[in-house]
């Protein structure tokens, strides 16, 4: 790593006024550390915000659940109440990294994660992301990339948190200066849709506050396949949130992480959704929707198929059937 | 001739090591733990290209830079660096972080040369070449028995396979490297490796220093696997940094520069065709294969660096067998040694086009192995009796179904594979000091590679002695005690055991004069010490013949459930049965078996080092993208250890890890009826092994390199006499 600066905020106000353009915001750490250590980052300063006041609560409102920035996976995964409430949340903090990194690592680092593509990150390639000419992977190695693009970069989104938040319907609280202001999950990663440069919305030195869901509780589910059976990242994530009114589908929203820059959601797939009888052709079909316009590339191609069952799986899941254990 | 206890009270038992409790306080001391004082920090320089001519490097700002001590060159002279991660210069300073800026102001003059990392590429004539003079692959050895095609047009089926496997890396958890200290005219050095003496003397023929002004010292190291056995051009820089400051320097590589440079398991690409007469017996076989150990493999070195051939065919009796096999030369740093060199490749390849035959001839696939697993030698004899046993406790018949039967989403299968190893050894030396308050300490110039060396050479004694283990100090890993070889070929317990036992009883008979006494041993120790006196009692031993054996015979069954819409592989169970002569210490034993087992899970599964055609680097130097097995992806392990003390010692740390990838390749095979032919199985090869990838088509999915015999016109190359079917 090269040299920094480091200090310590004690407030929303002062972290603001020490974090330059250059600078970057330190919390647990998992992420930022790793690109410091390989000079992917090179930050003058690092602003520890940890300490923020209200910033490490969970705490159930009269409309939802409001989760402060620098609440840890860890605490996500073990919260009782959050099980009771909304389980997929539960399942996706516990897919996180490993024991080690959900302790340390936060709700806002989690989302504001930065590329975890092998070019990005790699300190003796300079790929398009971090300012170089060309996307390596799309020509080369890109097994765990995305199968849908708006921009010649093909690194995907890999926030467990954001998947599940986003077929919950959460929003971002942000700092900007001196706006405070609420993001859609749904919009958090649009900038990295079409800007090749971008991780996420986020501009430099935006802080993000908290997490708002808009439900007190929700059936809602959270599946990833990893090629381990832990401590490995998704090579494809789903999230489907929603309510049954008998056997029929209500509200119902699906999320898709690592397969696209930004979460994948189709709205015309949830509104296919709405309403209808939840069964295997319905299931497919609502899969068909969302990945119709998927672009693979010569090593992610099982993206597909695997999403594709991921999607079914988790529609079923939320009427408490696991689908992979049925026999057709 | 010397012979083993026959109702001994240690030996074959389980004993915890004697160094457990240092290991897990801290108190063991590891070559990085070595902070003698004024030490300082070493770190290396590597080559950031592919292959480029290096004119010049220039040190002048690293030097300057605050804290650095000495900054030194690889070589003076212009060069080519083959490899990304080849060592180009390296720095010695009072921080690691004062170690970083320097190498970030090193000045490399290079030009780029065409580079090729990638062995399907390599092999074709118009490939850049590693070396300009030589092709990137050679003529293949050959070896031929019997009348190959003659049995080919005469067999009842004949079977065609591809089969690949990966690069894997050794990866081992404490990395390669040394702390080093000059003093006076003497060199020490605290090595993380496998062979002290190796070390001593390429340190001392490197540095042209006499032998004996070198020490060497390995007190504890966490893990060598066949990757530390010189001291490498790391333990080279170091000792020049050392000379050059005076100071004590250490230099542990990072785990990026692992992935890089200092060894890894060679691929293979392997082309088997296997006829057999209607009764299910293999009467033709042939295999045309390559691989890689890196820029060295190929012509340009006869293949140095660690062949990429490995033994076949493997096992099994076939009368008629033509093995054609060469090396091919990447871009890439060398392979070493990796623990059973060239038998895992041999048996997924060849356990792999058993199944398919066995499928074809609509055979279980264990009755298979029985009519065939026939060589008239004493690892076929054991393990004839091993896949019964296997069988047995596996409860293979009950739970076997033809490949593809299983039903539901998530499908079940079976699969089995067996292995040979040599193993023995000799040569080792060893002394005993028996001190007059009946303190014992034995020393040997063997290492501890964490397979339980220690433990071992306190067994041994104590059980001859009729002490406790604990009672022992068993010191080892120093080049300044009696020598004994590197610890590698599964040789360390063949060859250390035997030295001890002579020691031991060596110092029984001087005991007994000492003392007077017609048995020193147990309730008579300390009365028979008290009269050993002011001077302690030196006793030495070597090596005997008659109390070690080589040559063992394993097999391993495993059972699998495939997710056949993710394509996710659950590991549920893997049984090793495996010879091994005489245990000398159960508990270390089975914790062998249950290593070999992992780290050929994580072959099949999860490893494979993955180079970069566009840009020539590793793409994934890390535990994040170089993926070994956690304790959640480990299946339940049993092992069943053929124990035969008749034999003597034999070593077992590599047999047991060479069935396992085989095993679980033909496990997943028999679930979901479609052959993955590459390492390692990972989800998106058994979607498309499936057929479910549109752009990925199954029979892509061993590669493009399927006619690589006929393109090189391989058929031309006659036999050369060369041993290479493993039994």
């Amino acid at each position: 790593m090269k040299p920094f600066q480091y200090a310590t905020a004690s407030s929303a106000d002062g972290a603001l006024e020490l974090c330059g353009k250059n600078d970057q915001f330190l919390a647990g750490g998992t992420d930022i550390l790793g690109e410091v250590k390989e000079f992917v980052s090179n930050p003058g300063r690092l602003v520890n915000i940890k300490n923020l006041p209200g910033t490490r609560e969970i705490v159930e409102t009269d409309t939802g659940w409001k989760l402060g920035a620098n609440v840890t996976i860890a605490e996500i995964a073990a919260h009782e109440g959050l099980r009771r409430a909304l389980p997929g949340l539960t399942q996706a903090a516990a897919k996180v990294g490993s024991p080690q990194i959900r302790n340390m690592g936060t709700l806002a680092g989690n989302l504001a994660q930065h590329s975890r593509c092998w070019y990005y990150r790699h300190r003796d390639v300079q790929c398009l992301k971090n300012g170089g000419a060309r996307c390596y992977a799309r020509e080369s190695e890109n097994k765990y990339h995305s199968i849908f693009s708006g921009n010649p970069c093909i690194s995907p989104v890999v926030s467990n948190m954001a998947v599940i938040l986003a077929a919950l319907e959460a929003s971002v609280n942000i700092r900007r200066g001196k706006q405070t202001f609420d993001i859609k999950m749904a919009e958090f990663y649009m900038v990295a849709w079409f800007n090749p440069y971008a991780h996420n919305s986020l501009k430099p030195a935006d802080l993000i506050l908290e997490v708002n869901i808009p439900v007190k509780t929700r059936s809602c589910v959270y599946l990833q396949v990893s090629e381990k059976s832990d401590f490995d990242w998704a090579l494809v994530s789903c999230a489907a949130a929603g309510d049954l009114d008998g056997n029929a589908l209500k509200n119902v929203r699906v999320a898709l992480g690592a397969i696209s820059p930004m979460v994948q959601e189709v709205e015309d797939a949830n509104s296919f959704l709405e309403g209808k009888e939840l069964d295997r052709r319905t299931a497919s079909m609502a899969a068909n929707i969302i990945l119709e316009e998927a672009e693979p590339l010569e090593h992610n191609g099982y993206k597909v198929p695997m999403a594709r069952a991921l999607i079914r799986r988790a529609l079923f899941k939320l009427a408490g059937i696991n689908l992979e254990r049925e026999t057709s | 001739m010397p012979s083993w206890p026959t109702e001994p009270v240690y030996i074959g038992k389980s004993t915890q090591r004697v160094d457990g409790p240092e290991k897990v306080t801290g108190e063991a001391r590891y070559s990085s733990d070595i902070h003698n004082e004024g030490w300082i920090y070493g770190m290396i320089l590597r080559s950031q290209w592919p292959n480029a001519k290096i004119h010049s490097i220039d040190l002048s700002a690293a030097r300057n830079v605050p804290g650095i001590k000495a900054a030194i060159k690889v070589r003076d002279d212009e060069f080519v660096a083959h490899y990304y991660g080849q060592e180009l210069a390296a720095v010695a300073g009072t921080s690691k972080q004062a170690c970083i800026d320097a190498l970030l102001l090193i000045k490399v003059d290079a030009t780029d040369i065409a580079f090729v990392v990638s062995e399907e590429t390599a092999i074709n004539p118009d490939s850049s070449r590693v070396f300009p003079d030589f092709p990137n692959i050679g003529e293949p050895k050959v070896r031929e028995n019997g009348e190959v095609d003659k049995a080919f047009a005469q067999s009842a089926v004949t079977v065609e396979g591809l089969y690949a496997t990966q690069i894997q890396m050794h990866h081992c958890l404490e990395t390669h490297g040394n702390t080093a200290h000059q003093q006076g005219d003497n060199l020490t050095v605290w090595a993380s490796t496998q062979g002290v003496f190796s070390v001593r003397d390429g340190l001392a023929s490197n540095l042209e220093l006499p032998q004996n002004k070198v020490r060497v010292i390995s007190d504890y190291m966490g893990g060598g696997f066949g990757s530390k056995f010189g001291p490498g051009v790391e333990g080279v820089l170091v000792s020049r940094l050392t000379q050059k400051t005076g100071l004590p320097v250490k230099l542990m590589l990072p785990r990026y520069d692992e992935a890089k440079a200092v060894g890894n398991r060679p691929s293979s690409f392997q082309k088997i065709r296997m006829g057999a007469d209607a009764d299910g017996k293999i009467i033709a076989f042939e295999l045309n294969s390559f691989g890689t150990s890196g820029f060295t493999s190929g012509p340009s070195t006869a293949g140095g660096g660690g062949r990429a051939g490995f033994p076949s065919p493997y096992l099994y009796n076939i009368p008629n067998t033509r093995v054609r096999q060469a090396g091919v030369a990447v871009n890439t740093g060398s392979s070493r040694a990796f623990r059973a060199p060239g038998h895992p490749q041999a048996s997924f390849g060849m356990e792999s086009i058993m199944d398919e035959m066995a499928a074809r001839l609509n055979m279980d696939p264990l009755d298979f192995r029985l009519k065939n697993d026939t060589h008239d030698s004493l690892p076929a004899e054991i393990r004839r009796k091993e896949w019964k046993i296997a069988a047995e406790s596996f409860g293979w018949k009950e739970k076997y179904n033809p490949p593809g039967s299983s039903k539901g989403t998530i499908k079940k299968g079976i699969g089995l594979a067996g292995g040979t190893w040599g193993g023995g050894g000799r040569g080792t030396q060893a002394e005993c000091q028996i001190n007059s308050d009946g303190s014992v300490e034995l020393r040997c110039g063997t290492q501890d590679l964490g397979t339980g060396t220690r433990t071992l050479m306190a067994i041994i004694a104590a059980e001859i002695f009729g002490l406790k283990p604990g009672q022992i100090t068993a010191r080892l890993g120093d080049t300044l005690f009696p020598p004994s070889g590197g610890s590698g070929g599964s040789t360390t317990a063949a060859s250390v055991s035997p030295a001890i036992y002579d020691i031991c009883h060596n110092a029984l008979k001087e005991l007994g004069e000492v003392s007077g006494m017609e048995d020193p041993t147990g309730n008579q120790w300390f009365a028979a010490c008290r009269k050993i006196g002011i001077q302690p009692l030196i006793v030495q031993g070597r090596w005997q013949e008659g109390l070690s054996s080589r040559g063992v015979g394993g097999v391993q069954m495993a059972e699998v459930e495939v997710d056949t819409e993710t394509g996710f592989i659950k590991l549920n169970k893997v049984l090793c049965v495996q010879d091994c002569g005489l245990v000398v210490n159960k508990l270390a034993t089975e914790s062998q078996a249950n290593g070999g087992v992992i780290m050929g899970v994580g072959y099949a599964l999860y490893e494979e080092r993955i180079m970069d055609s566009l840009s020539g680097v590793v793409l994934n130097p890390n535990f994040e993208n170089y993926k070994l097995p956690g304790a959640q992806d480990m299946p339940e392990i049993e092992i069943i250890l053929m124990e035969m003390p008749e034999r003597g010692v034999i070593g077992i740390g590599e047999p047991v890890t060479i069935p396992t990838a085989a095993a679980i390749a033909n496990a997943v095979a028999n679930a979901i009826g479609a052959r993955v032919p590459t390492l390692p199985i990972t989800p998106d090869k058994v979607l498309a092994a499936l057929g479910k990838v549109p752009n990925k088509p199954a029979d892509s999915l061993a590669g493009n390199w399927g006619d690589f015999d006929q393109k090189l016109n391989w058929s031309q190359y006659s036999p050369t006499q060369e041993e290479g079917g493993g039994h």
